[in-house]
């Protein structure tokens, strides 16, 4: 898993860019939670094509300390296949997700 | 004289025999490692590269992807004194067979309660989820115990 730190409007975007699994879901929360440490967090999944339980348990983490921090985490760029995860299990309902970086810096 | 037939064939099987190309068969899969988390990467790393090889729908590749991690990792993780997984991939006209076999305790993983995935953030428990989007993903799911070995089936749907 790469990921890489940007920024849109005041939120931090970080670019994710592999699978989000088993392998990766360990470093993927140590470096989300650091962000979200400093404010409001989008993860892009664009180039993410495979999300399993394990990173779903990741993103369940980032999004509960952002709540308890009172900060804002959403994703964007839901592929197809991740898409399918996310509504399987629920989570459209509880992360918000959005189109585009822009819409999920403004809401 | 072998070396210049062997020149002529190229260097591929697929080149070998270019008349087998318009009726293309997907190959099949296998693979037994240790049981453990390296393991499992590895799968996935040889699964993606199986997908590709064998002209498997992305979303199939990725159901399929899913169901050999959920089931693996929870081997690695969870089964005592397994010493390893087993996955092997039987490619139908409609559908890949799965078959997914360990030598860890006896263990039914489609035994276990529905997850409520209505239930609100903060009483989320992400317990069971990994099993429950096995039983959303694939078809005919079951499970065998045959000796010392615990055996999952199922299939997932090609599209047309």
């Amino acid at each position: 898993m790469e990921i890489t730190e940007t920024a849109e409007g005041s939120k931090t975007v970080a670019v994710l860019d592999g699978r989000l699994d088993t392998a990766t879901a360990a470093q993927t929360e140590t470096a989300l939670l650091a962000l979200l440490a400093k404010g409001g967090v989008i993860a892009d999944l664009a180039n993410v094509r495979y999300v399993s339980s394990a990173g779903l348990r990741v993103l369940l983490k980032a999004v509960k300390q952002a709540k308890a921090a009172g900060a804002s985490f959403s994703v964007v760029g839901l592929q197809p296949p991740v898409r399918e995860v996310f509504e399987i299990s629920g989570f459209d309902k509880i992360i918000p997700a959005f189109a585009t970086r822009a819409e999920a810096a403004a809401a | 004289m072998l070396r210049t037939s062997l020149a002529c064939t190229g260097f591929g099987w697929e080149d070998a025999n270019p008349l087998a190309k318009p009726s293309f068969q997907r190959p099949s899969f296998h693979r037994r490692l240790p049981a453990t988390l390296d393991s499992v990467e590895e799968l996935m790393d040889a699964l993606e590269a199986y997908a590709e090889k064998a002209e498997i729908d992305m979303a199939v590749a990725a159901r399929l992807n899913l169901v050999a991690e959920e089931i693996a990792a929870n081997v690695a993780m969870h089964a005592a004194g397994a010493t390893y997984f087993a996955l092997d991939v039987t490619p139908r006209e409609q559908a890949l067979d799965l078959v997914l076999e360990d030598d860890g305790p006896e263990y039914d993983p489609l035994a276990r309660d529905e997850v409520d995935t209505e239930a609100d953030l903060e009483e989320r428990d992400i317990g069971g989820l990994g099993v429950h989007l096995v039983r959303k993903l694939t078809q005919d799911a079951r499970y065998e115990r045959i000796g010392d070995t615990n055996r999952l089936s199922c299939s997932l749907a090609l599209p047309d």
